[in-house]
């Protein structure tokens, strides 16, 4: 059996990150991820944003990885063709008695190191953003946004195309220990490594006690979110951020902006008992009516998509302060490097957390450089964002990039071919979706998903099992038209 | 007995009561026109419906093609006629009017397409430009 | 890119886009070229496999894809110029009009165009229905087409939300095709479609119709497992405690059609905000000169027939418009007055015969369509039912119009 030299588990921003990290070094590494695609967990249920760190406390790991994560994001993004905007963020006060709120997070943010942040008052708000009212507003210009999916995706295949294993579709059941390495049992095969990384998200909690840790305990603290149709994009430039009520497990009602064009509302934040993701009717009552309070524009007919995700808060609810990070190699057992509790700023502190994993591992062997690491993953085409000269070029090329087969987002068939030939082999409907758009318009993939799947057909003659909307047991379909009537 | 009915011929939707015994209708109320005394009468003894459906087609540029019954078919066979026409392939090319099933289940009434599908070709899709 | 000069240009090859374009040809107009995104003609009619269509106009019961292909076949009798597989990208209020297909982006400098592009259906997000996103939850439509077109059964046991035609239509589809539908769930005190249809589709097969319910939940983490429904107040809002719970693998969504018009919006086009659709006035011209709508994109019809007649108009409209024939200012105002929820269309000029398209507010029997010209009564029309889901139309001849001022239609 192959001796892995490091077994990653878990295929989320944090783990991606890791696996292209490592990759720098010529090194045997796995990793496995339970879904049928990169962030299906947290990951890819979050507001995308890129914390400039002012809302860390200081002398936390959270608030170091954050100011080094932000700091890295622009240029890795550049180099794995990752579209990232500097939008800035305003954290707005409505009354007067909520300035000192500013003022705290601004000294905080000076702490940590955060850049350029300013207290502005009503005059420069208005000019900021027209629509909203505010009496002040914390001002922070380097907060970015961009897309965790396309993130994680982008840092897979870079770590993909650099030399780390990928198993999809891998859940991890058992771990034990024989003769210094790590046995993975998983419901495909079992893998031995020499060093094991936890970071399974949700579930690192469950794997650290697989090796014996039982320190952790995972509390699940629900976020949801409205997407709102592009229609209304225009309402707002910035970030924009209530001042977070007191007593939260979140961060408050935000508005946010992504980088393709629509507006989000949420996260909410919500203890529960279950790893359940539904959008509930009272939350989604709240969000309309908070984001109300700062956009009244806003309505509920401008809802074109819901959707929530789940922190992994490593204390309950009603606790005075919050938990830190946990990025180390557990003092009792060797080379098992554990990552708990990594909910926001995760995703920006991402690559600062994967260069913190990999000094540890590399204090322990010395790996030889990968003299073919290519840090650089092309661009896809995104044909909706082509100039009419670079447009023509390319159906010139291909016709099939003449053909637009998602009407809201103006997705080629050309595009959805190359997102279905995708490094990982991902071919749900959800994944190609993050790969290049499909059904993430107005009319949510009623119009495309039929012809997507005549796309798949046509080049991969895929089973009826083979047709999901996000990997196993989420079957599109239950056979062909005639198969209830027929006689076999 | 009594019964009431809601006819179906035209969008008007009569309700239509109707007294009636043992195979014999005594009285009729609340039609506008004549049909819904025909439906009626119809709709209490021998229901029929129209039938409208697909059927497998084999080397078409489409995988399926519609079709309809030629004339309604009793009620209490439809399940059955659906039955049988699920296990049948027809071979493109197919024309409106291409009777699949001649006389179905005995009722009379033949399964025609309803829908022109040419035959595939080498090509991935058909372009048509005057 | 290429460019081209063409005199109408007809965006959307579905039923609307067929007849404007044989009306607009038939009077006289050759320089016409119709734009279609799928590859081939007919639109929806292509996957509505059952019949009802063509009674008014054929006067037989035709299925979808037989009605359409008398119209497919006059287009390709009369060699009208048609591009598949072509999305149009943008219009402007010049009537330039860029369209992407295979075989490059072609700008079409047209001197008219004839919007026809139907419309989209209204999304689970779009009425925020809580709970998970698992597999198993489409919209009627698009079940409709995956049935009938792509040959792939949506689910086993179904739960269909409104019930419309389209979501009766699809209850009997599914049950037909063998699968079980548990429940059609409407949040109207009445089924919105015609009784004939719940009469066809729910009372034949048995199927539970709950009034006055929605659903309020989904459960399921990867493909749908149960829905929960609940009884509704006069607000909508669920009512607590009348939750019951459905399991099904399925749940269909036909909750409501919405006009397409995001290019009518490029192209500066004012929109009404019931329709949803252009404002037009009698010759179907938006306040974009040149630019005309019909069919689906204009206001949503159930007859497909009433879609033939208006887009003829509409072609016929374009085709004067191009030789400079259309004349009569249209500034009599045309308002939607008591119990109407719409009316089309929203300006007259009064010196032609006018025809009405309207839709009421609530079902009703023994009413009467009241034509006034403020408090001046210019026409009664009564009506032994009158039901939202049955577009009704009517005529007012011109020699009522004379010295009208503006219109009002209402219901008494």
């Amino acid at each position: 059996m192959v001796v892995y030299d490091a077994l990653i588990i878990g295929g989320g921003v944090v783990g991606c990150s890791i696996a292209r990290e490592l990759s720098r070094c010529k090194i045997n590494a796995l990793l496995v991820e339970k879904e049928c695609d990169v962030a299906m967990g947290t990951s890819g249920s979050n507001s995308g944003v890129a914390h400039a760190g002012f809302y860390v406390q200081p002398g936390t790991l959270k608030a170091e990885t954050n100011i080094k994560g932000h700091r890295m994001l622009p240029g890795l993004c550049k180099e794995l063709s990752v579209p990232y905007e500097e939008i800035g963020k305003l954290v707005v006060a409505k009354t007067e008695d909520e300035i000192d709120h500013l003022k705290k997070l601004k000294e905080n943010g000076d702490k940590n190191g955060t850049r350029d942040l300013e207290i502005i008052y009503r005059e420069k708000v208005k000019e900021l953003e027209p629509n909203i009212e505010a009496v002040a507003a914390l001002y922070s210009p380097t907060s970015g946004i961009l897309d965790p999916f396309e993130l994680t995706i982008a840092l897979a295949e870079n770590a993909l195309k650099n030399g780390v294993k990928f198993s999809l579709n891998t859940e991890v059941m058992g771990i034990s220990q024989k003769n210094g390495r790590f046995l993975v049992k998983t419901n495909k095969k079992g893998f031995e490594s020499k060093i094991v990384i936890n970071s399974a998200g949700l579930y690192s909690d469950e794997i650290s006690e697989m090796v014996g840790i039982d320190r952790y305990k995972i509390y699940p603290c629900r976020g949801e979110y409205h997407i709102l149709d592009k229609n209304k994009s225009a309402l707002i430039n910035h970030l924009i951020y209530p001042v977070p009520p007191k007593d939260l497990g979140g961060l408050g009602v935000h508005l946010t902006p992504t980088v393709d064009g629509n507006i989000m509302i949420g996260p909410s934040a919500e203890y529960i008992q279950e790893m359940d993701v539904s959008n509930t009717l009272d939350v989604m009552d709240t969000l309309l009516k908070e984001a109300k309070e700062m956009l009244p524009e806003i309505s509920r007919r401008d809802f074109i998509r819901s959707f929530a995700g789940i922190r992994p808060k490593l204390i309950p609810q009603g606790s005075k302060s919050p938990a830190d990070f946990v990025i180390e190699e557990d003092p009792e057992v060797n080379n098992f490097i554990n990552l708990v509790g990594i909910e926001s700023p995760g995703l920006t502190s991402a690559p600062a957390i994967a260069e913190k994993v990999v000094e540890i591992i590399k204090k322990k062997k010395k790996f030889k450089k990968n003299r073919k690491f290519n840090p650089k993953r092309k661009a896809p085409v995104c044909f909706s964002k082509l100039s009419d000269q670079e447009k023509s070029e390319l159906i010139k090329k291909n016709p099939d990039y003449g053909h637009i087969v998602c009407r809201c987002e103006t997705v080629t068939r050309q595009e959805i071919i190359d997102a279905l030939n995708n490094p990982l082999n991902v071919k749900s409907i959800d994944g190609i979706k993050r790969r290049c758009r499909t059904g993430t318009g107005r009319c949510q993939g009623g119009f495309c998903t039929p012809k997507i799947v005549e796309i798949m057909e046509e080049l991969y003659h895929p089973s009826i099992d083979d047709l999901t909307l996000k990997g196993n047991n989420s079957r599109l379909f239950i056979g062909r038209t005639k198969d209830l009537r027929k006689n076999d | 007995m009594k019964k009431k009915f809601i006819c179906i011929i035209c969008p008007n939707g009569c309700e239509i009561e109707v007294k009636y015994s043992e195979g014999e209708i005594e009285k009729i109320s609340g039609n506008l026109c004549e049909k819904g005394l025909d439906y009626v009468k119809k709709e209490l003894f021998s229901p029929e419906r129209g039938l409208t459906s697909s059927v497998n087609l084999k080397n078409g540029l489409l995988p399926l093609v519609s079709v309809k019954a030629s004339k309604p078919i009793p009620k209490e066979k439809i399940f059955a006629l659906m039955d049988e026409i699920a296990d049948i392939e027809v071979k493109a090319p197919v024309k409106i009017g291409d009777i699949i099933v001649k006389d179905i289940l005995g009722t009379g009434a033949d399964i025609m397409a309803t829908k022109n599908v040419d035959r595939k070709g080498n090509f991935l899709y058909q372009k048509k430009e005057n | 890119m290429i460019e081209r000069e063409i005199d109408i240009a007809i965006i959307g090859g579905g039923p609307a886009g067929l007849s404007a374009a044989i009306a607009a040809k038939k009077s006289g107009i050759d320089n016409i070229l119709l734009i279609e995104r799928s590859e081939s003609l007919g639109g929806i009619l292509n996957q509505c496999i059952h019949e009802g269509f063509g009674i008014e106009i054929f006067k037989e019961a035709l299925t979808g894809p037989e009605y359409m292909q008398r119209f497919i076949d006059k287009v390709e009798q009369l060699k009208i110029p048609c591009m598949l597989n072509s999305m149009v990208l943008d219009i402007n209020k010049k009537k330039d009009i860029i369209v992407c297909s295979p075989e490059g982006l072609i700008k079409v400098n047209a001197k008219a165009i004839v919007l026809a592009m139907g419309c989209r259906e209204r999304t689970r997000g779009n009425i925020c229905i809580p709970g998970t996103r698992p597999s198993g939850v489409y919209t009627a439509g698009c079940a409709q087409n995956l049935i009938n077109l792509k040959n792939y059964m949506v689910g086993k046991r179904v739960v269909i939300l409104g019930s419309g035609d389209i979501g009766l239509i699809m209850a009997r589809r599914l049950k037909l095709e063998g699968a079980e539908v548990l429940a059609v769930v409407e949040i109207l005190p009445y089924s919105s479609g015609l009784p004939r249809n719940v009469v066809q589709c729910l009372e034949d097969y048995d199927i539970p119709l709950y009034l006055g319910h929605t659903v309020v939940n989904i459960r399921g983490r990867k493909r749908v497992e149960e829905v929960v429904i609940a009884k509704v107040d006069e607000k909508w809002r669920p009512i607590k405690g009348t939750e019951k719970r459905i399991e099904c693998d399925t749940l269909l969504l036909s909750v409501g059609l919405i006009p397409e018009n995001e290019l009518s919006k490029m192209a500066g086009i004012s929109l009404d905000s019931v329709t949803y659709g252009s404002r037009v006035n009698e010759n179907l011209e938006t306040n974009v000169k040149g630019i005309f709508a019909c069919g689906n994109v204009l206001h949503v019809h159930d007859l497909v027939d009433y879609v033939t007649l208006e887009a003829e108009l509409a072609g016929n409209s374009a085709a004067d418009f191009v030789r400079g024939e259309l004349r009569n200012e249209s500034n009599i105002k045309v308002t939607a007055g008591n119990g109407v929820r719409y009316v089309l269309p929203h300006l007259i000029s009064g010196k032609n015969d006018a025809k009405f398209s309207l839709r009421v507010m609530c079902p009703d029997r023994n009413r009467k369509i009241v034509v006034r010209d403020g408090k001046k009564i210019l026409k009664k029309i009564p009506k032994m039912r009158v039901n939202p889901s049955e577009m009704i139309q009517f005529n007012i001849k011109k020699e009522y119009l004379e010295d009208v001022k503006e219109l009002t239609i209402e219901i008494e």
